[in-house]
């Protein structure tokens, strides 16, 4: 389970050129973002890109720390208790950032040891995940050269390797064509149905709508709004998702114009 | 444990990198002695000392004798006054010889009497000695003068006690060479040292931010102080590898060649071989120390190697610095990292006999520094700067 509070992360601008002088305004990424996300459900983070999904996720999974609000994993807080998060935790980034002179085999036997696991144990859990996701066909191959789809698999076996409660993907269907969304969306559903609390990212609006209980609409780093599909059509009078996040941006725009003038 | 866990992942991973294996394995264990010593070997014999050079002495109570002085600065020695403590100094190397005049120098001399005059040399110093001789055979050429004019006052030809010519013809290199081939050994060391680390320091730190894999790696329940000690450790038994070989490849190497011949006193046999890679030990964690800091500070493998490669220069300078300025062996440059341990294991190869504070020195020195480095390279580990 999730519990994000009010949480706002700025970085210092990359490029020394832009603040000559004067010190350069820094970026906010995530401005102030507060969701929930419930055990047995998929929770949808859904917004364009540079809106602030992956920094928010970051955050989460206490890689970085949060300048303001606080978030609170399974009852334990991002920023106070690092070690209980991370093991209550399993977390996909944008990439999957495998390592290609390892087996998939390897990989995951590798998280597994961090993660506390001993041998025996460990060799037994790659297997169960090996099937589980249907990787035996490239389980003790090196990863260099793995398609998109089999390097999804691998990174997503290590975060499922220590039975997290929570799982984050961070836009986890990226350059899957449609079996292996489909493949992808089954093995999220089967985790959701078993207890586990999903969140994943993405910008897509018919995987957002085909497979979220929960939708939080993020853009320019604030949440837009956040409930179930229904509520959030209902709330917006539309009848698709795509006019629905417009017009619940929009709301947004009109709100931050309403502040600013007052 | 997670250490461990890291720094065998690391090494597994890294064994199956044809290059990294290449520098740790066949670069500096193999390739450079045998090209370094090959044209060593080849290169005998082609330099020698200058001995009219000028050299600098340091004298107590230089006032006591000023026709001595006048004398040795004819003969191209110029006179500095003494250190302080002239015992530990010349012991441990600061100066060279220190020539002492008593007090009643100038009476004794005028009474006819023979003049006590003290050399502080230290033997087992090559240089040391090497000083020691020359200035004698100055003070014995001096000596005769101060007789010739006693006996000339009592009217007695001064060749009555010439009874022998003795003319001194050194064909020695006098060391030379054996300076230089013993320059080698501690080049050869540091150089593979580091050759054996430097690939997989990079790839275990920028690489695997380059990768994307640091970011799923940190966000698992383990310290990051585990992530970079995991990655030290790796690097540091690839360093240990490469010096280790490293040792074995220069004891076979100059069995191959008949070093006695080659004019020097040097030494490749096992003991002092060994003697060698224990006084180089504290460089193994420095070295790797200093791998693992520089290339987690930079943001890509091709930053890590430009940084890296430039940083190369720090195990040749001393190298150069000793063959063309000469610097000595002092408490001084003892704590030094590289510069010591090039210095040691010279005098080692050389045979000299190394004071246990320099050995002491030397390691304190290496092992603060490589304290410094592991700090400033946890540290780094644990901003969030790292990610991005
Ligand atoms: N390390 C950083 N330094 C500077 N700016 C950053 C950094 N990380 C993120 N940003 C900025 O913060 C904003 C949000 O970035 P973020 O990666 O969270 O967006 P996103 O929603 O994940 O986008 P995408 O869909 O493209 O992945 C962007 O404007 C980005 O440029
Ligand atoms: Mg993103």
């Amino acid at each position: 389970m999730i519990i994000a509070r009010q949480l706002r992360k700025s970085f210092k601008p990359a490029s020394r050129l832009s603040g000559k002088g004067k010190r350069a305004k820094r970026i906010v990424a995530v401005d102030d973002v507060s969701f929930d996300a419930a055990d047995g459900s998929i929770t949808g983070l859904l917004g364009p890109n540079g809106a602030g999904k992956s920094t928010t996720l970051r955050m989460l999974a206490t890689l970085v720390s949060p300048e303001h609000g606080h978030a609170i994993i399974d009852g334990f807080d991002v920023q106070h208790d690092v070690l209980e998060v991370r093991q209550h935790l399993g977390f996909m980034p944008h990439n999957a950032g495998i390592y290609p002179r390892l087996t998939s085999r390897e990989n995951i036997h590798y998280y597994a040891r961090l993660c506390g696991l001993d041998n025996r144990q460990s060799q037994q859990r790659v297997g169960e995940l090996i099937e589980q996701l249907s990787m035996s066909d490239f389980a003790d191959r090196r990863t260099a050269g793995f398609s998109q789809g089999q390097k999804t698999k691998v990174a997503l076996a290590r975060a499922l390797v220590h039975q997290p409660q929570t799982i984050m993907l961070d836009e986890p269907t990226n350059g899957l064509d449609v079996m292996a969304t489909r493949g992808l969306r089954d093995i999220i559903r089967t985790l959701a149905a078993n207890g586990h609390c999903i969140v994943f990212s993405s910008h897509i609006m018919q995987e957002v709508a085909a497979l979220c209980d929960h939708i939080a609409i993020i853009s320019n780093g604030v949440i837009a709004m956040e409930d179930t599909l229904q509520g959030i059509l209902q709330r917006t009078a539309q009848t698709d998702l795509e006019d629905a996040f417009v017009v619940a941006t929009r709301s947004l725009q009109d709100n931050a114009l309403d502040t600013n003038r007052s | 444990m997670n250490l461990f866990i890291v720094m065998f992942k690391e090494i597994v991973d890294n064994l199956r990198d044809r290059q990294t294996v290449f520098y740790a394995l066949l670069f500096g264990p193999v390739l450079l002695p045998l090209l370094l010593g090959g044209s060593m070997v080849a290169s005998f014999k082609q330099l020698s000392i200058d001995f009219d050079q000028i050299t600098r002495l340091s004298v107590v109570n230089a006032d006591k004798a000023p026709q001595l002085i006048e004398f040795l600065y004819s003969n191209n020695v110029d006179v500095d006054p003494a250190p302080r403590n002239v015992q530990s100094s010349v012991r441990y190397g600061d100066t060279l010889v220190v020539l002492e005049i008593k007090d009643d120098f100038a009476s004794a001399l005028r009474a006819g009497e023979p003049a006590p005059l003290t050399l502080h040399m230290n033997n087992a110093d090559k240089d040391s000695s090497k000083a020691a001789r020359r200035i004698t055979t100055l003070l014995r050429v001096y000596e005769q003068t101060i007789n010739a004019l006693r006996l000339q006052h009592r009217g007695i030809d001064p060749l009555t006690f010439d009874s022998l010519n003795i003319i001194q013809n050194d064909v020695s290199s006098d060391g030379a060479n054996g300076q230089l081939l013993a320059s080698i050994l501690p080049f050869l060391f540091i150089m593979s040292m580091v050759m054996g680390g430097f690939y997989l320091a990079i790839d275990t730190t920028a690489g695997e931010r380059e990768r994307q894999s640091l970011e799923p790696l940190l966000s698992l329940p383990l310290s990051r102080t585990a992530v970079v000690f995991g990655k030290y450790g790796a690097t540091l038994c690839f360093v240990t590898l490469s010096g280790l070989l490293t040792a074995l490849s220069i004891y076979t190497l100059f069995k191959l060649f008949p070093v006695e011949l080659m004019g020097g006193q040097i030494r490749f046999d096992g003991k002092t071989l060994t003697r060698a890679f224990l006084l180089a030990s504290p460089l193994l964690l420095f070295i790797s120390a200093l791998l693992i800091t520089v290339s987690a500070i930079t943001r890509s493998t091709k930053e890590a190697q430009t940084y890296l490669g430039l940083l190369m220069v720090i195990p040749m300078a001393p190298f150069f610095l000793l063959q063309f300025l000469n610097v000595r062996s002092t408490t001084m440059s003892m704590p030094i990292p590289m510069l010591s341990q090039y210095q040691l294991l010279e005098s080692t190869v050389l045979g000299d006999t190394i004071p246990w504070l320099h050995i002491a020195l030397s390691a304190a020195g290496t092992l603060i520094a490589t304290a410094v480095l592991l700090f400033l390279a946890s540290h780094l580990y644990r901003r969030e700067r790292l990610l991005h």
